[in-house]
């Protein structure tokens, strides 16, 4: 645990002053290889259709699938195309799902004169007890039926159905299957204790100095200047930190430009400048000390669909002279001392929670790991870049860590896979909210939440408890 | 602050001391006994104590740890202590002092189960309360002192934002840890980190790319990115003039540059029939473009000195004074033989007007493009006075490089043309950005051609050897007079630019 052996010193600094002072070493990084070069666009085109992706998605799932299904329910059952169907037949399909639902905002229906209809208002699930499923292959559809749970599934899943077909062109389903977990690489963890802190959410731009304080704590303890020498020692231990996501608060994304009149607007200038020169400052505090990955979010100035693009290196002139800052994709796959990260800033989460009944994050992140797709909602109700050749978000090989970030909450699991692999699930919370972070160990796979906390005014004995 | 170090020095003689004897350590150990030993009293001791007592009183200020070290130039913890021993001393003195002390407690917490590790500020009152909470406590010390009672956190914050607003270039300085591998770059490197990230962007396996032909990777991403490669050709051959700051950025461009640079001048060596050409062939590019995607921080020194070396010597004895400069890899090897090449292009100016003319004219039977595109593009052309990370002459050497792609061998290349709209974004002689929409080939011939001609006035500007100016100014004329071919933009750029000069 961090700190643990601090506690010996914990109080060495309440003393008058000694002549020297001792300065710990960062760890080294001893090794560190960003693998998101999937994630990176290079040239975009919009010119395609958004079939493509789905297309492609199934073939490259598709013998996944029926490895899995033929493991789960014996090699000898038949595996049909939805137009070989016959009724009443025992067989086993393979398609994308799709989920038609009631309540899903379309377009459509907005602009719709003739239904004439308000805008939808925004919820925060849109599922509905009327919802079907639907399975598709590459030239059929077929409504699904029977043992599967509709409310559960979201729209772009891959998955292979066993049961049969009846009248009315319905498929009764006995059982289903998964992609489940792909394989796993060795992990090559370190001996001693190597740290790296994941946080997410700092919300800056966003109005309330209430969490500036802790950001500070934050930083000045990865950077270790808070802190007795035992923790400071602990803290030399970070080799890493990950920023996943929503760096500016939704508050900078002030449109106000658009909707206001112009002489209004004329001189104002866009929240979003001030905030990230605060997070420059910031960054360039982190930057001195550790090595720092910053990942873009939802309120981040890059593109909206997915992958999001790196942020660019111009915003940040004084911590870019470091070359321990690194803008990277999200989502963000890397080996750090030899254990694989990935992660995203959470947009594939949260919108799986608004369209499935799901309601921890942490299952949603287990259930992308077991569907083996980052993020199936993708481009149907989360934005995506409209890919034609591959589908970069299919898991290719199993992380060691797997992250999502802006969770309400702090949340961790450890994961066994079927074929012994073991994944440690962290939902990272959102700082500006709950001003928690997580330390990943890597010499054994665990976390901690790691809070800070100031002091205010209405406050009595219980001095800020931060949230689990 | 020193200064007020030293007022308190000079008036130590003349002021009374209402602090009395306790400040002055002459005695043995006082309350509070240092653990790690007696020091022998000091003036810095009883300096550092007379500032606290200064800024808490008499400034009124609220003194964090983080402040006072930065103010005092101590080490954080060092820093820390002394606000511990200043509190202490002052107590002992005198019980009512007004005086108000936030703490720092860390330590773990049972939560919900599991262990949270918990870092809080609290104000002296509730520091028992917290510490009581905390299952094992890792660190506690004196956060701040301030004379009044503060009623929330939000003042120690701005203290800090504002000292480490003033100290943001050293602000790890007096901290605990050090981190080695956390050295600020040069603006040279970092300018040259920037355009290798982009190069890294462009050259990863884009297999959503439509019309690229997959010949050579580094090539297909020369034509995405005309505008940073020739800059890197640029820095190459700008060297010489140490004058512009800016060259020296555009020769540390990225090796991925370079190495595409090279890749399309190696390309075209073959076709030029020099007796470089042997030197190049498909797997030497390959290996190339592997080598300057990993090496670029080597190729940029590499690619500094030769430059130097090469660009003096005008003839191609150059070659031999190069050799010298770069043994190690076939990418530096093809670097020194690109400029040598190009070295070569200068002084073979009626031949490479022959091939520009050769060029204008396949060129003129392609489409038109617009006669926009080849005013906008005119204006953009310039000396390379450029800012430092998009020097201007981007446009020029994207002129300068169509024409010759015609020379770029075959080698086995595909020679379609294809045109595809795109936008160009660069920095002109005005240090405007420009950005237009321009019809760009999109083959490797095309921009192989682009990068070795813009190596040539960039060259050419730099070097103080008129004659070879000349030559270059002809060849412009000359492509000047084929205007009217727009196959491309840049071709069509380089007519506009060489109008407006």
């Amino acid at each position: 645990m961090f700190s643990e052996q601090a506690a010996c010193t914990a109080q060495s600094l309440l003393a008058p002053p000694s002549a020297e002072a001792s300065t710990f070493a960062r760890v080294p990084v001893s090794t560190y290889t960003n693998c998101s070069q999937h994630f990176r666009l290079a040239e975009r085109s919009f010119n395609r259709q958004y079939a493509h992706i789905y297309a492609t998605r199934l073939i490259q799932m598709r013998p996944l699938l029926l490895e899995r299904a033929r493991q789960k329910w014996g090699s000898g059952i038949a595996v049909k195309k939805l137009c070989e169907l016959q009724t009443a037949e025992k067989c086993c399909i393979v398609g994308t799902l799709f989920k038609s639902m009631q309540l899903q905002p379309s377009i459509l229906r907005e602009i719709s004169e003739e239904h004439n209809l308000l805008p939808q208002p925004s919820r925060t699930k849109y599922i509905h007890q009327l919802d079907e499923l639907i399975l598709e292959d590459e030239l059929q559809r077929i409504k699904l039926e029977g043992a599967v749970e509709v409310q559960k599934l979201v729209t772009g899943t891959i998955l292979a159905v066993y049961g049969s077909e009846r009248e009315g062109g319905r498929f009764v389903v006995e059982d289903h299957c998964f992609a489940d977990l792909p394989r796993q690489l060795p992990r090559r963890g370190s001996s001693t204790d190597r740290f790296v802190l994941l946080v997410s959410g700092l919300g800056l731009g966003g109005g309330s100095g209430e969490s500036f304080l802790g950001m500070q704590l934050l930083v000045d303890v990865v950077t270790g200047q808070l802190g007795a020498e035992g923790e400071q020692s602990c803290a030399a231990q970070i080799s890493r930190v990950i920023l996943a996501g929503n760096l500016l608060s939704q508050n900078t994304q002030n449109k106000d430009t658009l909707n206001k009149a112009k002489y209004l607007t004329k001189k104002t200038q866009a929240a979003s400048v001030e905030a990230v020169k605060m997070l420059d400052e910031i960054l360039l505090q982190l930057s001195a000390s550790v090595p720092v990955d910053v990942m873009p979010g939802e309120f981040d100035p890059t593109n909206y669909t997915l992958p999001q693009q790196p942020l660019h290196h111009c915003m940040f002139p004084l911590a870019g002279a470091y070359s321990t800052l690194q803008l990277v994709t999200n989502p963000y796959q890397a080996d750090i001392d030899g254990v694989r990260f990935l992660g995203t800033s959470g947009q594939n989460i949260n919108d799986i929670f608004k369209y499935s009944s799901m309601e921890d994050y942490l299952e949603i992140l287990e259930w992308t790991l077991r569907v083996g797709h980052l993020s199936p909602t993708a481009p149907d109700t989360l934005g995506c870049y409209p890919f034609y050749k591959t589908d970069p978000f299919i898991f290719t090989d199993c992380p060691h860590v797997y992250f999502c970030g802006n969770a309400p909450r702090f949340r961790s699991k450890e994961l066994k896979g079927a074929e012994g692999q073991q994944v440690l699930l962290v939902t990272i919370p959102d700082f500006s909210a709950t001003q928690t972070a997580c330390l990943i160990n890597l010499r054994n796979l665990t976390c901690q939440p790691i809070s800070f906390s100031g002091f205010s005014a209405d406050e009595d004995e219980g001095e800020m408890e931060i949230s689990h | 602050r020193r200064r007020s170090v030293r007022r308190v020095l000079s008036l130590r003689g003349r002021r009374s001391t209402p602090r009395g004897l306790l400040w002055r350590r002459r005695g043995p150990a006082f309350p509070g006994a240092d653990p790690r030993g007696k020091r022998p009293a000091t003036m810095e001791d009883e300096l550092y104590l007379e500032n606290i007592d200064e800024f808490v009183t008499d400034q009124n200020r609220i003194v964090t740890y983080k402040w006072l070290s930065f103010t005092l130039g101590v080490h954080v913890n060092q820093a820390k202590q002394m606000l511990y021993d200043y509190v202490e001393r002052k107590r002992k003195e005198n019980s009512g002092a007004q005086l108000h002390v936030t703490y720092l407690v860390a330590g773990n917490l049972i939560q919900n189960g599991h262990i949270c590790h918990k870092v809080a500020v609290v104000r002296e009152d509730k520091l028992e309360a917290m510490k009581s909470k905390l299952a094992m406590i890792a660190s506690v010390h004196v956060y701040s002192i301030q004379k009044a009672m503060l009623k929330d956190s939000g003042p120690l914050y701005n203290t800090d934002y504002d000292i480490v607003k003033t100290n943001l270039q050293n602000c790890s300085k007096f901290s605990a840890i050090q981190c080695a591998a956390a050295v600020p770059r040069t603006s040279a490197e970092v300018s040259q980190a920037q355009t290798s990230a982009q190069a890294d962007s462009q050259t990863p396996n884009d297999t959503h790319a439509v019309n690229v032909p997959t010949i050579n990777g580094h090539v297909s991403s020369a034509a995405k990115q005309p505008s940073p490669q020739p800059k890197g050709i640029m820095g190459m051959f700008a060297t010489k003039s140490a004058s512009k700051s800016q060259d020296t950025n555009k020769e540390t461009k990225p090796e991925s540059k370079e190495a595409t640079i090279a890749t399309t001048v190696s390309s075209k060596a073959p076709a030029k029939g020099n007796a470089m050409s042997n030197f190049f062939g498909k797997a030497a590019m390959n290996k190339l473009k592997v080598h300057s995607e990993c090496e670029q921080p080597k190729e940029e020194k590499t690619v500094a000195k030769p430059s130097v070396s090469v660009v003096e010597p005008k003839s191609p004895p150059s070659a031999a004074v190069e050799k010298p400069g770069k043994k190690m890899e076939p990418v530096k090897i093809q670097q020194k033989d690109k400029r040598r090449v190009k070295r070569v292009d200068m002084s073979d100016n009626e031949k490479k007007e022959d091939e520009n003319l050769k060029k204008k004219r396949r060129r003129i039977k392609r489409p038109q493009s617009d006669s926009s595109e080849d005013d906008d593009v005119s204006v953009s052309p310039t000396p390379q006075e450029a800012k430092p990370h998009l020097p201007s002459p981007e446009p020029a050497l994207k002129i300068e490089l169509e024409p010759e792609t015609t020379e770029v061998s075959t080698g086995g290349k595909k020679r379609k043309r294809k045109r595809v709209l795109k936008s160009k974004t660069f920095v002109d002689d005005e240090g405007c950005m420009v950005t237009e929409k321009v019809y760009e080939s999109e083959s490797c011939t095309d921009s192989e051609g682009e990068f070795i001609k813009s190596k040539l006035p960039a060259a050419h500007s730099q070097s103080t050897a008129a004659a070879k100016k000349e030559p270059k100014e002809d060849r412009k004329g000359l492509k000047k007079g084929a205007a009217t071919a727009s196959k491309a933009n840049k071709q069509v750029s380089i007519m506009g630019f060489f109008q407006k000069k």
